[in-house]
């Protein structure tokens, strides 16, 4: 297996278009510039000049021809505010891609895939959606509400499960480990987990009561 | 003739460039002084990891001014990337060379002596550009398989002083052991910044290390230090080889998976241990050896304590433990719950204290047992030192003087003291 890490010499790109989904949340697209990725890498991001970058899982796919980043504003945050005060034509610094989250899960043969994610840790896997539509994949995501079910339309309805612990216009009502507890888990899939460490913690304690393997189990820890 | 000094702080990589540079120097004309002698070059390879080495960096630096005020201060290694600027405006420091050009230095104060004031950012990138050790040095050679590391755990600064991961291509490693066993190293280290990120056109470490074993002659191989997450299923087999040593230092950081998590460590505690327990199984005493960080932001004492019955119940013979250490830049710095610094030292001494028993009762369990040492140095009275295969210090009496062999023997006493060591006599 040979990582696809074409790191671009090129670190100041051009910021194409903001999308706000929530008042919080938002999608940055910039120019590609001929990276080479896989679904689940991540890039250092940060305004030109600044010392500060922060990591963004890519949230286009491989074949679009340009690269997304899905952010949400952090209260008291740094980078995740000032990224939100750019607009088209500014410039953005970018380092990367790096990582190997989903690497197993792009690379080798697809089997069943449980994507379990929390917040804006639902990137990758919209990335890899993205790339890979037709590949035998479920989702499990957790937000307050459904709200942060972020662009629903690009995955198939059946596939996408959003629980929801504040709301209740979701497929289930409660928090996302309370769904792994009541529903059946394969025990061949391959399970990744994207987002805070809190959940992921609490999701593998459940994963592994249920039987998975620890090998079967990849994680991405956003904070 | 120029006289040069070195001075070498931190990592086994570190260890290992500074004495590629210092056969580079010694091939080109330079006499090699001792440390402490006055020398017209002084070579500092910095470290940066924690605090503590930061401030050691920066006292070696002031000393190695104050000791040789004509001479020429060279500063390189990690310091040299994370605090640049600040080296590059302190006086007493003539040269700041990073990591990546490090390789480069011979050719940088050679062209200083003809009259030449280069930068050394004028000189190429070449993290894999050092000679081959001399083995007038050690018995012992790292052979640099990779350097730099993309795992970015949220506590560790490496990411960003040393680079992404680049691996070295295979025909170079090949033709470096083979130049290095040549000059009569019996013994290689495979070393890295993270060795388990190996990969060169598709081929990762395992089967790079099979080819190592391949090569002819009489040679044993070690691994240095090991991610846990960073081998695969059938790595355990390549110690069935009669040229591996039975050796391994895999770094578990914490016994907390909560804490792994907030480390961005990719393994749990139960998988690292399924790992020791695979390796037992076939080579019941293989020795393990690892780090371990007390006192990382959020730590409670019941993961703590985690942490210390783990040390425990994996049997780990040596224990490096980090105090846990802000790094500006990295995520863990920005986490709230920084524990005080004497909680940090009172989980340290504790962890201390159970590698000490760790390492006397894994002596104890060695005893009886052959070991193949190298011999490192024999005194005048005939009393020689090396390390078995398990990497244990090895003491035994000789009629040789001479050092560099391979001598069978079997472990029959241990030498208490600060560090101990295994007594042995010859079979
Ligand atoms: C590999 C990796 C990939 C990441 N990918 C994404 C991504 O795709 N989208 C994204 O929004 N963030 C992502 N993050 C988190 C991101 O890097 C920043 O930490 C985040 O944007 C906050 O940065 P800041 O400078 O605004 O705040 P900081 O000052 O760095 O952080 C303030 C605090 O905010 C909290 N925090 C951090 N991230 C989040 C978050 N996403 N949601 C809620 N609270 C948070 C933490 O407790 C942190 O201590 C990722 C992190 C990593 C390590």
């Amino acid at each position: 297996m040979q990582m696809m890490n074409v790191e671009v010499e090129k670190t100041v790109f051009v910021l194409e278009q903001v999308r706000h989904l929530t008042e919080s949340t938002y999608v940055l697209r910039f120019s590609r510039n001929e990276m080479q990725f896989l679904p689940g890498q991540h890039l250092a991001l940060g305004l030109p000049g600044a010392k500060e970058l922060r990591e963004y899982s890519i949230y286009s796919g491989v074949h679009d021809d340009f690269l997304e980043v899905l952010i949400k504003e952090v209260d008291d945050g740094i980078v995740s505010r000032q990224l939100k005060n750019i607009s088209k034509g500014d410039e953005i610094l970018v380092r990367g891609p790096r990582g190997f989250f989903l690497t197993p899960a792009a690379v080798s043969k697809p089997g069943k895939l449980l994507f379990i994610s929390s917040g804006t840790g639902l990137a990758p896997f919209h990335s890899f959606v993205r790339s890979y539509p037709d590949s035998d994949y479920s989702i499990v995501h957790g937000g307050r509400n459904i709200s942060e079910a972020y662009d629903l339309e690009d995955y198939k309805k059946e596939l996408f499960t959003i629980c929801t612990s504040r709301g209740d216009k979701g497929d289930f009502p409660g928090r996302l480990t309370d769904f792994l507890l009541q529903n059946e888990l394969d025990p061949k899939a391959r399970v990744y987990l994207c987002g805070n460490s809190n959940m992921i913690y609490d999701a593998m304690d459940i994963l592994h009561a249920k039987g998975l393997p620890q090998k079967q189990v990849f994680t991405e820890v956003y904070f | 003739m120029k006289t040069v000094s070195f001075k070498t702080l931190g990592c086994r990589l570190n260890q290992y460039e500074t004495d590629a540079l210092l056969t580079q120097f010694h091939q080109a004309g330079y006499q090699v002084v001792d440390y402490s002698s006055p020398a017209d070059i002084t070579v500092i390879n910095t470290c940066t990891v924690t605090n503590q080495s930061d401030q050691k960096s920066r006292n070696t630096i002031s000393n190695a001014a104050r000791k040789n005020k004509n001479g020429l201060v060279v500063v390189t290694g990690c310091m040299a990337n994370n605090h640049k600027e600040q080296l590059e405006s302190n006086e007493q420091v003539t040269y700041v060379v990073d990591n990546e050009r490090k390789s480069q230095i011979v050719p940088l104060i050679d062209a200083h002596f003809k009259g030449e004031m280069i930068h050394p950012d004028s000189f190429s990138r070449d993290v894999f550009g050092f000679e081959t050790v001399d083995q007038s040095l050690h018995t012992r050679t790292a052979i640099k398989v990779q350097d730099g590391c993309d795992n970015f755990c949220t506590y560790c600064i490496v990411p960003s002083v040393r680079g992404r991961a680049v691996s070295r291509p295979i025909g170079q490693i090949l033709e470096n052991v083979r130049s290095v066993i040549d000059n009569g190293f019996k013994e290689i280290v495979i070393t890295g910044v993270n060795i388990g990120r190996y990969d060169h056109d598709g081929l990762r470490l395992e089967a790079a290390i099979e080819k190592i074993l391949e090569l002819p002659g009489d040679f044993r191989v070690r691994i240095s230090s090991l991610e846990p997450d960073g081998f695969g299923p059938e790595f355990h087999r390549l110690f069935q080889h009669p040229k591996m040593t039975p050796h391994m230092h895999l770094c578990i950081q914490s016994g907390s998976d909560p804490i792994l998590l907030k480390m961005r460590r990719m393994y749990t505690v139960k998988s690292f241990m399924n790992i020791i327990e695979k390796f037992r199984s076939e080579i019941p005493d293989f020795n393990f050896t690892t780090d371990v960080i007390v006192g990382f932001p959020g730590e409670t004492e019941a993961d703590f304590q985690l942490s210390l019955d783990l040390v425990k119940e994996a049997q780990f013979s040596h224990v490096h433990t980090f105090r846990y250490s802000r790094r500006k830049g990295t995520r863990a710095d920005r986490m709230d719950d920084q524990l005080e610094e004497k909680i940090k030292n009172q989980r340290s001494e504790r962890v201390r204290k159970q590698a000490e028993e760790n390492r006397l009762s894994y002596m104890q369990s060695m005893l009886g047992k052959r070991q193949r040492v190298l011999v490192e140095r024999v005194d005048g009275k005939g009393m020689a030192r090396g390390y078995g295969e398990h990497y244990l210090p090895v003491n035994f009496l000789t009629e040789r003087r001479d050092r560099n062999w391979f001598t069978e023997l079997t472990l029959d006493g241990i030498e208490p003291g600060e560090s101990p060591t295994m007594k042995a006599s010859v079979i």
